[in-house]
């Protein structure tokens, strides 16, 4: 462990909290799909690596920039999701909690595997082009992707959040998230609603992964990783928040970036999940308290 | 030397939020007595159970066993120290045999394991509970009155000094609860003590000598069984009948619907409606129709089926058997929303507000997608309707008073404009001023033309507003009629606080 | 056979099991001397991959605690072993038995934190301890790092090898199920269906499932320990990676969680399915997946529940699978 200079720690924290935005966006299907659809999805992180593949692929065939096709990516994510709820998960979720937490933990194998298939084990990253030079800001820079990255991903959640907040889509889904049986008795089409909310998420998700894409590298492995990024993150944003998603996003962003100015770039994911170790077992509620 | 307590509570609390489940209680049970403890819904009984049990920490207060102070013991420690209960809603271990559930409760009840006698001991309760013939089957397997039985079968094997019955009889015919007060008094010599909760009066006056009454948390009145049935306050307090008259020179209290000679048309239907829990008929075979316009009152003492049989019509529970029609057309197995599709608005038992929606958007959540252009005309109706809201429409669906939340509850019913209103147990945990108000805002939805079916523990609230009543017991359509020949009819008084007390208590 | 969970008619039914177990056990024995080390190989790994579902068979089927982190204790379990063969002149047994102590003494450590963690919390928090352990251990420089260890003794052939696996599975088996036929039986149990009822009942929870979590950890480490004999090497990757965890549980739910058949049943299939798409490992995993979806789905008791489907146990899916 080292001590590094005051330069090299504005330079963490800021791409710590740049970077962070990205996490952010990447935890927010996941906080939508446990808060409202109640279900502990183990695929979401190869929801966030689909947008990274889907927007890698479309990178090979157009030769476009990465961060104009990632709605695109984010899109064609979306679309897989919606049959993934209704016709993979919803018929599972009578059988239990602990059902649908493995089908979801098989399709994650599946999506896995197939990547891997099709398109082989190599790491993989995205050319941002010319994003990828560096803004100076005095003695710190910090590269131009990273700050298209954040403004997208900033963009996104605050949608999101005046969405949930504000429609009648919204108000429908807090109502479900609070209690789907009295939301149905009110009139609330509660299983559609979980479809289509799991299309946002998985959407967004993918959005998440084509930025995300940009920024690291992937290999059809890196599931794991997006997964517990994910779940780190609602747990230290608290769930049922959109804002809360973004401020734990922020925190783990800066969490792995000063970890890694401090112990090394190899202690950058375990600082995050000692953080999320830590914080799921002194939450008293665990991951599903929100109102005591 | 005075006779050792089995138990005794001192200051018992317990909170929740804001809220007292159980207030200030002081309580004892005396060695080989038999105490029943009853009280209206929300009263704190089960809350009292968990408190004893360990199932739940107190806010305030000591617990003494035998003595003993187990207030900070955790549940696994209380029951080694000799408590043992059943569950109200039963929990057995589903994929274990029902022997192997009682073997698993003697095994913790003895320091020293001896494998044949706990055998021993617990094919004795098999036989005695009647289980001997289902002792291998998966506890899951059962219906669910072999699972109340498996209940009592499991805590008794525990070999407690002080058991905790919770709600042991509901739900059986008199056969039944005559075989389990011969159980329960045979009891009386093996286990120190027996703490009763019931709403089943029977089995209160047959095996409890004492009687503790719970009114909102609050310890109302102990004594003698046949005393605390007959007292008047207790009586009010299930009844609601002994509320005190308007004050003079305010508008005297109505008296039922309107005196309307013409029978509307049919607007619900329910035909030998049945709903089976498990193995056991929650309600058999109920008739009840309701008319364009008209309000009927459904009443019954806790547990008779009032609410079973609203959420049946809503489609919140399935039918066993049986059929519902709605302006004409059958809903039963209809998934709830579609039901509020059609035109019936629930309001349900215990409000369910949306807490973390802004009153005006529990209002609006409960309109369809399609019905979006109406939104804003709605809304202005129901705000006519309950002015209150309005003035609370930005805060959260919970930050307001008790009746204002029932307002709301009723108000979001409303906002799809409904032909049918269920408004279930509405005066629940409300004070009486607040239930005035309440029932005068019901008259101006009645006034809209709105069918209303009224389920109330109150009779006398219940009947205020009726055109129609009927009254349920056990699942069971017991009376009907209009509202001023049920008040009069002398079975009332029985199918509430039960035969044995209505009979001897004085007139 | 007494105990909490015979039923009458069933002496008969359990010792005509026990004499097919034994005789198994004798041909499997025989394998090496009848097959060729491609045979011996697939044996040795199809032994461990059913040590490893008998162990999370008893904690996620018959504890109700669905652990994601078996990689965790297999690592532990590769690198202990290695470690110790390598600075020590400890005999085989000894190692192996290191092996498994490590990762359970691991286990009672986290035990207190990790059991705050009720249901599903649980088994995410097992992910997480193993990922972390993983990465920990690709940076710890004291441990090789990314490059991990070399073993020093020479790696015995491959019948060798597989003559050890055989008499570990055979003992956590054995172990598994004298456990399963004792009163602790109950309590496990007990536990799984309804910890807070247990509790009621008696059952000191925390230490029933400490106990099944260091047991577990135990028979993993040993069969992790295996691994690293077998390759003569380990590295981070290959074992905390999270193949393990796929595998096991992959193995136990397709062919029965909650039952005594169970694991075995599935490692056959499971390995079979392997040998089909010989080459194709992805597509292995992916068709397992899939038979796995289906499971959940169509017979959450799995193939052993389907194919034993005694009159009564006609249960619902809700009550006969651990989902």
């Amino acid at each position: 462990m080292h001590l590094p200079d005051t330069v090299t720690l504005l330079q963490a924290a800021i791409s710590g909290l740049l970077i962070g935005g990205l996490f952010a966006l990447a935890a927010l299907g996941l906080s939508l799909v446990v808060g409202v659809v109640r279900i502990v999805n183990l695929m979401h992180g190869e929801l966030v690596l689909l947008g990274a593949y889907a927007a890698w692929g479309l990178v090979q065939a157009t030769g476009l920039n990465p961060l104009l096709l990632a709605p695109l990516a984010a899109l064609a994510v979306a679309l897989l999701g919606w049959p993934i709820e209704r016709y993979v998960l919803q018929p599972v979720a009578r059988h239990g909690e602990e059902a649908p937490l493995l089908t979801t933990f098989a399709l994650s194998v599946i999506v896995q595997n197939l990547l891997v298939f099709a398109l082989g084990a190599d790491t993989r990253a995205m050319d941002s082009g010319p994003l990828a030079r560096r803004l100076s800001l005095g003695s710190v820079s910090v590269p131009w992707v990273y700050l298209a990255g954040f403004a997208i991903a900033l963009l996104v959640c605050l949608a999101v959040h005046w969405l949930i907040a504000r429609s009648a889509f919204g108000r429908r889904i807090r109502a479900a998230a609070e209690n789907p049986l009295d939301a149905a008795v009110v009139g609330v089409p509660v299983r559609r609603l979980y479809a289509t909310t799991f299309m946002l998420a998985a959407g967004v998700a993918g959005l998440g992964g084509a930025l995300l894409g940009m920024v690291f590298a992937f290999t059809p492995a890196s599931g794991v990783e997006y997964l517990l990024t994910g779940f780190t993150v609602v747990v230290l944003g608290g769930l049922g928040s959109v804002i809360g998603t973004l401020v734990g996003g922020l925190a783990l962003g800066l969490v792995e970036s000063f970890a890694a100015a401090f112990l090394g770039d190899g202690y950058r994911l375990f600082a995050g999940l000692v953080a999320f170790l830590v914080f799921l077992a002194l939450r008293p509620q665990g991951l599903f308290g929100r109102r005591t | 030397m005075p006779e050792p307590e089995a138990l005794r509570v001192e200051t018992l609390s317990r909170q929740f939020g804001g809220v007292a489940a159980i207030d200030a209680v002081d309580l004892a049970v005396r060695a080989g007595e038999t105490l029943g403890i009853i009280g209206p819904n929300g009263a704190g009984k089960s809350t009292f159970i968990n408190l004893i049990s360990g199932a739940l920490a107190p806010s305030r207060g000591r617990i003494l066993l035998f003595g003993e102070d187990v207030t900070g013991l955790a549940t696994e420690a209380r029951t080694r120290r000799g408590i043992g209960r059943t569950h109200q809603i039963p929990r057995p271990f589903a994929r274990m045999s029902v022997r192997e559930n009682l073997l698993l409760a003697a095994r913790h009840a003895r320091a020293a394991h001896e494998r044949r006698a706990d055998r021993e001991h617990c094919d004795a309760i098999l036989t005695r509970t009647g289980l001997a013939d289902v002792a291998d089957w998966p506890a899951g397997r059962l219906p669910l009155l072999r699972r109340k039985r498996l209940e009592l079968a499991r805590a008794l094997a525990l070999r407690p000094r002080l058991l905790l019955l919770d709600e042991i009889g509901a739900g059986l015919v008199e056969a039944e609860t005559r075989a389990l007060i011969e159980l329960i008094r045979s009891l009386r010599t093996e286990v120190g003590a027996i703490v009763l909760i019931e709403h089943v009066m029977d089995v209160i006056t047959a095996c409890c000598e004492r009687t503790a009454v719970l009114s909102s948390g609050r310890l109302l009145t102990v004594g003698p069984t046949r005393e605390v049935l007959a007292d008047p306050e207790v009586a009010a307090v299930y009844l609601g009948t002994g509320e005190r008259e308007p004050a003079p020179g305010a508008a005297p209290a109505p008296q039922g619907g309107r005196q309307s000679s013409v029978t509307p048309a049919p607007l619900l239907e329910v035909r030998g409606a049945s709903v089976s829990y498990g193995g056991v008929r929650a309600l058999r075979g109920v008739d009840l129709v309701v008319g364009e316009g008209e309000v009927v009152a459904l009443l019954g003492a806790n547990g008779a089926g009032k609410t079973t049989l609203a959420r049946a019509i809503s489609g919140a529970v399935p039918l066993a058997a049986g059929s519902i029609r709605f302006a004409g057309a059958r809903i039963a197995g209809l998934a709830p929303e579609l039901v509020t599709a059609r035109g019936i608005g629930h309001c349900m038992e215990g409000r369910r507000i949306f807490a973390s929606l802004s009153v005006e958007e529990n209002l609006l959540v409960a309109l369809p997608p399609e019905a979006r252009a109406r939104a804003a005309g709605r809304l202005e109706a129901v705000y006519a309707m309950f002015p209150a809201l309005r003035d609370h429409r930005g805060k959260s669906g919970t930050a307001m008073s008790g009746g204002q939340q029932q307002m709301l509850a009723i108000g979001r019913a409303l906002m799809p404009a409904p032909r049918l209103l269920i408004l279930d147990e509405v005066s629940l945990g409300l004070a009486p001023i607040a239930v005035e108000q309440l029932y005068e805002s019901l008259r101006r939805v009645r006034a809209t033309g709105v069918a209303m079916l009224i389920v109330e523990q109150n009779i006398h609230r219940g009947l205020q507003l009726a055109d129609r009543a009927c009254v349920l017991a056990h699942g069971e359509l017991r009376l009907a009629g209009r509202p001023q020949d049920i008040r009069a009819s002398p079975e009332l008084r029985a199918l509430y606080v039960g035969e044995d007390a209505a009979a001897t208590a004085p007139p | 056979m007494s105990g909490s969970g015979a039923r009458p008619g069933q002496g008969g039914a359990a010792r005509g099991a026990l004499i097919a177990l034994l005789a198994a056990v004798v041909l499997l024995a025989l394998v090496p001397y009848l097959f060729g080390t491609y045979w011996q190989q697939l044996g040795f790994r199809a032994l461990q991959l059913a040590t490893l579902a008998i162990a999370w068979n008893l904690l996620a089927g018959y504890t109700g605690q669905v652990s994601l982190g078996t990689g965790a204790f297999v690592g532990l379990g590769a690198y202990a072993f290695a470690l110790l063969g390598n600075h020590s002149a400890a005999p085989l047994p000894v190692l192996l038995l290191a092996g498994g102590a490590v990762p359970a003494v691991f286990a009672v450590l986290v035990s207190p934190g990790l059991f705050r963690l009720r249901g599903l919390y649980f088994t995410i928090g097992s992910l997480a301890l193993a990922e972390a352990l993983r990465i920990l251990m690709v940076n710890l420089s004291v441990f090789g790092g990314a490059s991990g260890i070399v073993l020093r003794a020479a790696t015995p052939p491959f019948y060798a090898l597989y003559w050890l696996a055989l008499p570990v599975m055979v003992l956590a088996l054995a172990l598994v199920l004298v456990l399963l036929h004792s009163p602790v039986s109950l309590s496990l149990r007990a536990v799984r269906d309804d910890e807070d009822v247990a509790r009621q009942m008696g059952v000191r929870s925390f230490r029933v499932k400490l106990g099944a979590f260091a047991l577990t950890a135990f028979i993993t480490g040993v069969a992790g320990a295996l691994q690293s004999l077998k390759l003569g090497a380990i590295e981070p990757y290959g074992a905390f990676g999270m193949s393990w965890t796929i595998d096991t549980v992959a193995i136990v739910i397709i062919g029965g969680i909650a039952t005594r058949g169970g694991p075995l049943l599935g490692t056959l299939l499971y390995v079979a399915l392997g040998e089909s798409l010989r080459g194709l490992p992805e597509l292995h995993n992916a068709i397992a997946a899939l038979v796995l979806l289906i499971v959940i789905r169509v017979a959450p008791q799995g193939l052993w529940g389907l194919l034993l489907r005694r009159p009564w146990r006609r249960a619902t899916a809700a009550e006969a699978s651990d989902a």
